[in-house]
């Protein structure tokens, strides 16, 4: 009986942990203050030194409840990821998290072997539990601050804090052999042993996303199993290569991207399952490691802890990205930008778990550390990520607002999906023959009604319409049902070429235009911003100025028109908003006159 | 800012001869310099540099030329009526009849977009576009063109 009750309270407590942890989040979105350290937190407040007194120490629970979280999320970072979008990203992003995490940890060792007392190999080992990038942490956040990155510089970022876990975690695990057996080969057996986790981590990852891939569109599932097919599947890869001594993170990593971006039926169900796990995954390993964590004993080694901290984001980050990023044509600011967005997450703190489970003398030291370091990084990118990103003028503006689109798969094949749109309530009525012939309209809800597409006619404003298109081409219908302002007034465009340079049209006109795209031509910009290709109805957004795709040729844009409807319709707007207004008024009074 | 303000009456010219889309930016420049007292090849280079990024031939047989000239006390407005229309290299490719041109202080910012949203969204308006071809009668022009500023700004 006593069991019963013993589970029934560790279910109540984890369950409160996640839901104060998720409540809280609401706060912390009002007040800007990043969410991933708001979990962290409660973890902390729970814990020993907090006011929830729980006593959580088990590193072997953390270590194997870390590594599955991690998996889900790095296959989710994959699974977002478009191939077409990783053009020239790739080589730099690898020499950062190749290179980049030996030069890191080298760097840091050098500070932290006087600073602390250490010799050099635990100078190293700490150097490799801080060196990774989080990737979990900087897809989070580049993403929950609405950044718009251009298309390389996000990509770099991406793929470097993907791909150089896989080289901390050997090196960590190697240096902890290395201590712990006090035996002292050092050398190519980093290399060579560094080059086999990758590469077996590659080949198992790419292996597991084809067979992942080929499976989900061969056998039928009952419907709801599917995405935790996936799930489970992510997590069985990660194990099956961390096991044959490759990387775990990469190849989950990978066995996502391959998933992501081949056809397979359900995917949208399986990514908007995967987005609601990542979620989960992002709370339970936060506030875990926060209630890992002892605050009193954190606060013994703070001042050493910021220093490693300091040094790692002002000095080692900054110089090995400099170094790495020499020849691969990035500007001052991107550069800078990249060295910034060096994130420190769960990784290193789950990295540090590894000495304690060693039982190395020094392991709480560097746990310690990585927290401290960890936090700072929580805090202080969390906080100035985006706003360093539009300091740096490497932000783009932001897109324009695409029509709302529905998608929903179609059991049993891959190569259409049915999608929904909303006709904008102030559209012109569409014909159904101005759609184009690959898209076939299904059915029509009116006023509650549900009609044929044949019965239903002329598309109709506030219609829904369904249409069965292929999942490829699904993009290019969100032209035809932008709403009124979006793409009626037309004829008053101005046309550009798309040679013309972003900064002397925002000259022309005063536009405010980031600093990054003023150099760029209009074509490289449009590409620099496309998720797949640039089509036409593209949009971007300089202030009260649209420039919108008129003409694409052989991928790139040729023509663009100018327009600045917004600034004259801003004022006619408002204005019949209020006349609006006060009808209505007016007739609520009337009724009531009537009806009272 | 309504058009009456920008556009004088004199500044109307119901029947402007041009053969070409240089041709008449120059004609336009010269009448310009006279009224806003500047220089017309400072007004025309202008022009000139502004359609080299992108024909300002916006469709339908209308153009609205333009550009910033520092000094400008205010935004200015000229309109002329071609009596025989010509290539503008307008993104639909029609010929050109209804030129509207604007020059803009240095500093106008969100006014000069204003004006030339203003301008583009009245000319854009079919019927008034088929009452300024109809008619030779400059100060006919300037009401319509005003008139319908007016009540748009109201």
């Amino acid at each position: 009986m006593a069991s019963v009750i013993l589970s029934n309270l560790v279910l109540l407590i984890c369950a409160t942990l996640v839901v104060v942890g998720t409540v809280s989040s609401l706060v912390a979105a009002r007040f800007g203050a990043p969410i991933l350290l708001v979990f962290l937190i409660v973890g902390m407040l729970a814990g020993e030194d907090g006011l929830g007194g729980i006593h959580f120490s088990d590193y072997w629970a953390t270590y194997m409840v870390g590594s599955a979280a991690l998996a889900v999320i790095l296959f989710d970072g994959g699974l977002r990821m478009r191939v077409s979008s990783m053009r020239g990203a790739v080589a730099p992003a690898l020499l950062l998290s190749t290179v980049g995490v030996l030069g890191t940890t080298g760097l840091v060792a050098a500070a932290a072997v006087p600073l602390l007392g250490l010799n050099w190999l635990q100078g190293l080992l700490l150097g490799a539990i801080v060196a990774s990038t989080d990737a979990a942490a900087v897809l989070f956040l580049v993403r929950a601050q609405g950044l718009k990155l251009g298309r390389k510089l996000d990509a770099v970022i991406e793929i470097e804090s993907a791909t150089n876990d896989p080289a901390a975690v050997f090196l960590t695990v190697l240096l902890v052999e290395l201590i712990s057996s006090g035996t002292g080969d050092f050398g190519w057996a980093v290399i060579t042993g560094v080059l086999r986790e990758m590469s077996v981590g590659a080949v198992m990852g790419v292996v597991g996303g084809f067979a992942l891939a080929a499976f989900l569109n061969r056998v039928d599932l009952p419907g709801g199993l599917q995405p935790i097919l996936v799930v489970a599947w992510a997590v069985l890869v990660f194990a099956l290569t961390s096991l044959a001594h490759g990387s775990g993170f990469l190849a989950v990593y990978l066995a996502g991207l391959v998933l992501g971006n081949r056809p397979v039926r359900g995917i949208a169900g399986i990514t908007s399952f995967h987005d609601a796990v990542t979620w989960l995954c992002q709370i339970v390993m936060f506030t875990m490691l926060g209630l890992l964590v002892t605050p009193h004993s954190l606060m013994v080694i703070l001042p050493a802890g910021l220093a490693v901290a300091g040094f790692l984001f002002l000095v080692a980050r900054p110089v090995v990205v400099f170094a790495c990023l020499a020849r691969f044509g990035f500007s001052v600011r991107e550069k800078l930008f990249v060295s910034w967005a060096g994130l420190r997450g769960a990784v290193s703190i789950f990295l540090a778990t590894i000495p304690m489970l060693a039982q190395l003398p020094m392991a709480p030291l560097y746990f310690n550390i990585a927290f401290i370091v960890v936090l700072v990084s929580l805090v202080l990118h969390g906080l100035t990520l985006a706003l360093s990103a539009r300091r740096l003028g490497v932000a783009l503006s932001d897109p324009a607002r695409e029509p709302q689109r529905f998608e929903i798969d179609l059991p049993g094949q891959s190569e259409h999906e049915l999608v929904g749109y909303p006709v904008a309530s102030g559209a012109q009525p569409i014909l159904p023959g101005l759609l184009p012939s690959w898209a076939q309209p299904v059915l029509v809800v009116r006023e509650g009604h549900v009609l044929s597409a044949a019965d239903a006619g002329l598309l109709m404003p506030r219609d829904y319409v369904y249409l069965l298109a292929p999942p490829k081409r699904v993009q290019q219908l969100d032209r035809v049902f932008m709403t009124e302002s979006q793409i009626w007034a037309d004829d008053s465009a101005f046309p550009f070429s798309g040679d013309v340079r972003l900064g002397d049209v925002a000259d022309l006109y005063g536009l405010p235009v980031p600093e990054v795209d003023r150099q760029m031509s209009i074509a490289d910009a449009f590409a620099d911003r496309a998720e797949e290709r640039v089509a036409p109805g593209m949009r971007i957004m300089l202030g009260h100025a649209t420039v919108e795709v008129r003409a694409v040729h052989g991928g790139r844009v040729t023509q663009v028109a100018l327009r600045f409807e917004g600034v004259a319709e801003e004022e006619q707007g408002a204005r019949e908003r209020l006349v609006r207004r006060a009808r209505r008024a007016v007739a609520r009074a009337a009724a009531r006159i009537v009806g009272g | 800012m309504p058009l009456a303000d920008l556009l004088a009456p004199e500044a109307v010219f119901p029947s402007l001869r041009a053969s070409s889309k240089k041709q008449a930016l120059q004609e336009l420049a010269l009448h310009a310099a006279d009224l806003a007292g500047r220089d017309q090849r400072e007004i025309f280079e202008t022009l000139l540099q502004r359609e080299r990024l992108g024909s300002t031939g916006v469709g339908n047989g209308i153009a609205i030329p333009h550009g910033k000239l520092a000094g400008l006390p205010r935004l200015f407005g000229a309109f002329a009526r071609l009596e025989k229309p010509i290539d503008f290299e307008s993104l639909d490719g029609e010929p050109v009849d209804l030129i509207f041109l604007l020059l803009a202080p240095e500093a106008a910012g969100a006014d000069h977009l204003k004006a030339l949203a203003r301008v583009a969204r009245m000319l854009r308006d079919p019927a008034v576009a088929e009452k300024l071809r109809a008619t030779r009668d400059g100060g006919a022009i300037h009401a319509l063109l005003t008139a319908t500023s007016a009540s748009d700004a109201a």
